[in-house]
C-alpha cells in the first residue's frame, strides 16, 4: 500500500504558519498528491502554539494523521509538546534547541528580516519530499508577486536540506485530475452559491467566520448580498425579513451566536420562511474552546426553537458533502420553507482537502412557492402568531390544530428528500461503526488503514433530523454496534434512542476540542 | 382608492390611541397613492402591533423588538418595497434597542412608527424604556428607578441625517402630517408617537 506522509509546522501566531502551509498544500495539489490538512491554533493573535499539518497521499487519504514523517518547529521550544507524534523515523527540525538545528533566525537576519522562517522551512520540506522545485517556486511567486526575499528564503531553505539531509521515501506520480483546494466553509460557501443564494447574514464566530469571509470576498462576482449586522440575534431576523421578501438567503454561526438565533427558528417555522443556518461546532458550553472541534450541538439543533414545528438537519461528513448538503439545504429550505440546520464543526469547516473542481458546475434550484410582495402575487401577511392561511391570527381550539397539522405533516414529505444514509466496508461484518458529521474522514482512515477492516462496516448518518426510523433496520442487523462521537454523552445514541429502537455494544467518545486521529481510533476499535 | 382595510374589526380597547395611528396611516397610504404591492408592513409585537390583522398589506407580524431587523431584511432583499415598521416603546426602545440604532446608523430608507404610550400594555401595565423615572408600574411598585430613553435625541446622536419626528396622538392631522413627511423620506426616518394607554396608563397622567 502507498505511504501517507504527514508533514507538521509549529510555532508562535504570527509567523504565517498557516500561509507557509497552504501553500505546501498547493505544491502538493500541483504534484498529484491527495491531501487533508488540519490546523490548531489558540484564541489569540499573536503568540502561543499554532500547528499546521497536512497527510498526503498518491492515493485517497481521508483524514491527517496524528504521527509525523516531518516536523519544523518555527521557533524555539514548540516541539516537545508533539514528542507523542513523534515516531523513531520522524525528522524533527528546530532552530537550536536540541534537535536538528536549523539556523532559521541566523538565515532570517542574512535575508534581511524575521518573517522568512516559513518560507524557508517550506523550501526545506520540498526538498525532503523531493518537490519539483519550480513548481514550488511558481506558486510562491503567485502567492507572493515580486517579493524575491521569500523566493531567496524557499531556495536558502531547499539548499540548507541538500547540504545536511537525506530526502525521504515518497510514492510518485499520482492523480493529474485538476483539483482545487478549500476547507468545509468554503465548500459550503460553494454550495449555498450554486443553489442561487441571494443573500448570506452572519456575525463574525469561529469556527464558521470562514464561511463569512468566502462570501464577503466573492459577493460581487457571485451576485449576492453580504451583511454582517450588530448581533446575531439581528442576523437571523434580517435573513428571515430576506426570506419574506422573496430573497433565498442564509446565516452562519457557532454554538453561542446560533442560541441567539433561535427564536427566528420558531419564526421561520410558524410564518413559513426558508432559512438555511450553518451551525459550525466548537467546543461549549459558554465560550467554551473557540477555536477547537467538537459534536455538542447536535441535540440542540434538533430541538432548536420554541414550540413543535418541522425543521431539516443535516450533516455532512466530508468535503464533497458539505457543498452537495451547501445546495440541498438551500433547496430543501425554499421548497418546505421552513429553517434548515447545516450541521458542521471546526475539524471540517477549518481543514482543507483537494477535490474535482466543480466550479463550472451547473446546480438544480428548487424555488419557493411561496407569494411574495412586488410581484402581483395575492396579498399575505406572514404571522409570528398562529394564523389562517391568509395569514389573520386565530386562537379557535379546532383551527389552530388544523393549522398545527398542516405544518406538523410536512417531515413525511422531507423525509422523503433527506440524503440517505452512507453505509461503508463489510456489510456482512459482525461490527458497525455508527456516526455522523466529520468522524467520517477518521473512521474510513482507520478502516483504509486496519488489516482487520474485514471486520467492519460504517454507517455514516447524514440526515440528522428528520431522522429516518428505519435506520434501525440496518443497525439491529450487526451483532456489535459501536458508537463513534466527538462528543461526550453520545448524542446520536440519544437521538436514535428517541425515535427508534437500538443498543449500542461499545461507545467511542472523545471530547477534549480535538478531532479523531486515525492511530487512536484504530486502538479504541481493537480495544 | 386603494382600500387598506382588512375588514378584521379592530380589538383595541374603547378610546385606544392606536386608533389614530390606525386611520393616520390609512389616509396617508391612500393620499400618497402607495402601491400597495410595494408596501410592506413589518409589526412588532404589542398593541400597535395587532394591527397587522386590521390592514391589508403585505405584512409580517414578527417577533418582539424584531420587528426592525425584519424590515432591514426585507429592504436589502428588495429595495424597490415601501418598507414601514410599527412597534411600541417596549419592542422596538427596549427588546429591541440595539436594532433600532444599527439601522439608524445604516440609514436605510425605512419608516419606523412607534406608537410610545411609555408603558408594556398587552402585558397589563409594566414599565417601559419610556416610563418617567419614579412611576409606579405592575413591574415596578416602588417606582421606575432608570431614566427614560430620549428616543429623538439617540437618533440624531448616531445620525444626523436620519429623520425624526415626535407628535402627539392627540394632534391626529398633526400624526398623519408626520406620516406622509416619514414615508417621503430618503433614509432612515422614526415617527416617535405619543400616547396613553387607556387602560394601564392612567397613574402616567
Amino acid at each position: 500500500m502507498e505511504k501517507v506522509i504527514t508533514v507538521k509546522i509549529a510555532g508562535p501566531a504570527g509567523t504565517g504558519i498557516k500561509s507557509a502551509g497552504l501553500l505546501l498544500a498547493q505544491v502538493l495539489n500541483e504534484s498529484g498528491y491527495y491531501l487533508k490538512d488540519y490546523s490548531e491554533y489558540p484564541s489569540l493573535v499573536r503568540g502561543g502554539h499554532n500547528t499546521y499539518q497536512v497527510s498526503f497521499s498518491v492515493n485517497e487519504v481521508y483524514c491527517v494523521h496524528k504521527m509525523v514523517d516531518i516536523f519544523v518547529s518555527l521557533a524555539k521550544n514548540h516541539w516537545q509538546e508533539h514528542e507523542k507524534e513523534f515516531t523513531k523515523n520522524t525528522l524533527v527540525f528546530a532552530d537550536s534547541d536540541g534537535k536538528t538545528d536549523i539556523p532559521l533566525r541566523e538565515m532570517c537576519g542574512q535575508l534581511g528580516g524575521s518573517i522568512y522562517t516559513n518560507t524557508i522551512t517550506l523550501g526545506l520540506i520540498s526538498y525532503l519530499l523531493d518537490l519539483n522545485k519550480e513548481l514550488a517556486k511558481s506558486i510562491l511567486k503567485k502567492h507572493f508577486g515580486d517579493d524575491s526575499i521569500n523566493i531567496n528564503a524557499f531556495e536558502a531553505g531547499y539548499l540548507w536540506g541538500e547540504n545536511n539531509c537525506q530526502k525521504i521515501a515518497t510514492d510518485k506520480g499520482g492523480n493529474k485530475e485538476k483539483k482545487i483546494i478549500l476547507d468545509g466553509n468554503e465548500a459550503v460557501g460553494w454550495g449555498l452559491y450554486k443553489a442561487d443564494l441571494d443573500m448570506f447574514v452572519a456575525y463574525p464566530m469561529t469556527p464558521a467566520t470562514g464561511l463569512l469571509h468566502f462570501l464577503a470576498k466573492n459577493q460581487d462576482e457571485f451576485k449576492l448580498k453580504v451583511i454582517h449586522p450588530e448581533d446575531e440575534i439581528a442576523v437571523a431576523s434580517i435573513a428571515s425579513g430576506a426570506s419574506m421578501a422573496g430573497a433565498r438567503a442564509a446565516v452562519g454561526t457557532s454554538g453561542g451566536g446560533f442560541a441567539l438565533m433561535t427564536e427566528t427558528i420558531s419564526l421561520d417555522a410558524m410564518a413559513g420562511l426558508g432559512v438555511v443556518y450553518y451551525l459550525s461546532q466548537r467546543p461549549g458550553p459558554a465560550t467554551g474552546m473557540p477555536t477547537w472541534t467538537a459534536q455538542g450541538d447536535l441535540l440542540f439543533a434538533v430541538h432548536s426553537g420554541h414550540g413543535e414545528f418541522p425543521k431539516i438537519v443535516l450533516a455532512p461528513g466530508d468535503w464533497n458533502e458539505a457543498y452537495e448538503f451547501g445546495k440541498l439545504s438551500l433547496n430543501l429550505a425554499n421548497k418546505f420553507d421552513i429553517p434548515v440546520i447545516l450541521l458542521s464543526d471546526k475539524n471540517l469547516s477549518e481543514s482543507s482537502t483537494n477535490i474535482k473542481d466543480f466550479t463550472s458546475d451547473k446546480a438544480e434550484i428548487v424555488a419557493s412557492n411561496k407569494v411574495i410582495p412586488g410581484k402581483r402575487d395575492k396579498i399575505k401577511l406572514y404571522n409570528s402568531y398562529e394564523h389562517d392561511e391568509e395569514g389573520f391570527s386565530i386562537e379557535g381550539a379546532e383551527e389552530s390544530k388544523k393549522m398545527a397539522d398542516l405544518r406538523l405533516k410536512k417531515s413525511k414529505e422531507i423525509l422523503k428528500e433527506m440524503p440517505k444514509v452512507n453505509l461503508f466496508g463489510n456489510d456482512k461484518a459482525k461490527k458497525l461503526i455508527v456516526s455522523w458529521g466529520s468522524t467520517k474522514g477518521a473512521i474510513l482512515e482507520t478502516l483504509r488503514e486496519m488489516k482487520n477492516r474485514e471486520d467492519f462496516a460504517f454507517l455514516q448518518i447524514r440526515g440528522m433530523w428528520p431522522i429516518d426510523p428505519k435506520v434501525s433496520q440496518i443497525i439491529n442487523a450487526f451483532s456489535e454496534k459501536i458508537l463513534v462521537e466527538n462528543n461526550a454523552t453520545g448524542q446520536l445514541e440519544a437521538l436514535l434512542k428517541s425515535q427508534m429502537t437500538v443498543e449500542f455494544t461499545k461507545r467511542i467518545l472523545k471530547y477534549d476540542g480535538r478531532p479523531f486521529f486515525p492511530e487512536e481510533l484504530k486502538e479504541a476499535l481493537n480495544d | 382608492m386603494t382600500n387598506w382595510r382588512s375588514g378584521v374589526i379592530p380589538t383595541w380597547c374603547p378610546g385606544c390611541e392606536d386608533f389614530i395611528i390606525y386611520a393616520g396611516l390609512q389616509n396617508t397610504l391612500a393620499k400618497l397613492n402607495m402601491d400597495q404591492d410595494k408596501t410592506v408592513i413589518v409589526y412588532d409585537i404589542g398593541c400597535i402591533g395587532n394591527m397587522a390583522d386590521f390592514v391589508k398589506a403585505w405584512g409580517i407580524h414578527s417577533l418582539h423588538g424584531r420587528s426592525v431587523p425584519t424590515g432591514v431584511g426585507i429592504k436589502l432583499a428588495n429595495p424597490e418595497l415601501n418598507v414601514i415598521v410599527i412597534g411600541g416603546d417596549g419592542g422596538v426602545y427596549g427588546e429591541g434597542l440595539s436594532h433600532l440604532i444599527a439601522a439608524a446608523r445604516l440609514n436605510i430608507d425605512i419608516t419606523v412608527i412607534v406608537a410610545n404610550n411609555q408603558l408594556y400594555s398587552l402585558t397589563t401595565g409594566q414599565s417601559s424604556p419610556t416610563t418617567p423615572k419614579g412611576s409606579k408600574t405592575k413591574s415596578t411598585p416602588k417606582g421606575v428607578e432608570s431614566v427614560p430613553v430620549v428616543p429623538l435625541e439617540l437618533i440624531k446622536a448616531v445620525n444626523p441625517e436620519a429623520l425624526a419626528q415626535h407628535v402627539s396622538c392627540l394632534e391626529p392631522l398633526k400624526v398623519a402630517e408626520a406620516m406622509e413627511k416619514a414615508i417621503k423620506h430618503q433614509g432612515f426616518d422614526l415617527l416617535d408617537l405619543d400616547q396613553l394607554c387607556v387602560s394601564f396608563g392612567k397613574q402616567l397622567r
